[in-house]
């Protein structure tokens, strides 16, 4: 259950990394990216099947819990060796890791929670859905898409 | 005391992280990364018990011998050019990752780029695929 995104939805304003940064601390896990003029794009941890990160992770810090990729900062030795083997280099460490945890404890994250335009979700499904209901719609008015 | 194996050693600093008396400094430039083991009383090994590499060993204090270095060129991103791993790191996370994720598109190139970079590649990625699902939508 990760974090979607639906970037033709986001605006840029940042609020997601500001909402995941007041909840871990100072030490946030989003990074909005400003693509030319096209687009703003919320990097986030993909929870990877197969996380390359806890592969890498020799001390067992980093593991799959379900379908999130959980961090035991007990166990953790900061080497860096997740930082490196992530391939959308979301995983960061200063001392220690750091990474996306899905809000632990809480029911949504915060970042989903706060996002005024509604770009974030942890249904895989809601930006097609919303694309197939503007379709429709658009069908049902015989106008352009 | 601690003896280390230079040609173990991945320069990743988890040894100087969790050394309680820090005894195992470390120098990071741009370019370079240097680790230093100053010689110590101590009976502790929890640097032995978690180094990566299995590079440590606990031996005998002797006051001859010399306290060891090891220094490291930072590889630089293949992209933006800044240093920001040692090689040692990025060969055995080459060799950690199982073979059926190698087989992707571009393989394990990304290794060799940074991850800021990276998240920018990832950026540019999602931008492209909106833009083109978007002229889908349109007739």
């Amino acid at each position: 259950m990760p974090v979607y995104v639906d970037i033709s939805r986001c605006i840029g304003c940042r609020s997601c990394e500001v909402a995941c940064q007041r909840v871990h601390g100072g030490k946030g896990h989003v990074n909005v990216h400003m693509v030319g003029d096209h687009a703003s794009v919320p990097i986030f941890c993909h929870h990877c099947e197969e996380a390359t990160c806890a592969m890498a992770c020799f001390t067992g810090a980093l593991y799959k819990d379900g379908e999130r990729t959980a961090f035991d900062v007990e166990k953790c030795t900061g080497c860096g060796l997740c930082r490196l083997a992530c391939p959308f280099g979301v995983v960061w460490t200063d001392k220690l890791a750091h990474k996306c945890d899905l809000c632990v404890g809480r029911e949504t994250p915060t970042c989903i929670l706060t996002c005024p335009a509604n770009a974030l979700s942890t249904d895989f499904d809601q930006a097609s859905r919303r694309a197939r209901a503007r379709a429709a719609l658009a069908a049902a008015h015989g106008g352009r898409r | 005391m601690i003896r280390v194996d230079e040609s173990k050693c991945l320069g990743c600093l988890s040894c100087s992280n969790v050394c309680p008396s820090q005894n195992i400094t470390r120098l990071e430039t741009s370019e370079k990364r240097s680790i230093h083991w100053k010689k110590c009383k101590e009976e502790c090994d929890l640097c032995v018990e978690f180094c990566p590499a299995k590079a440590l060993a606990l031996v005998p204090f002797d006051e001859a011998s010399e306290e060891p270095t090891v220094t490291f060129d930072l590889v630089s991103c293949k992209i933006c050019g800044g240093g920001y791993a040692t090689e040692p790191m990025l060969r055995r996370i080459e060799s950690t990752l199982p073979l059926n994720l190698q087989k992707d598109s571009t393989g394990l190139a990304w290794i060799w780029v940074c991850p800021a970079c990276r998240r920018n590649i990832e950026a540019e990625r999602a931008t492209k695929q909106m833009v083109l699902e978007r002229s889908r939508r349109r007739p």
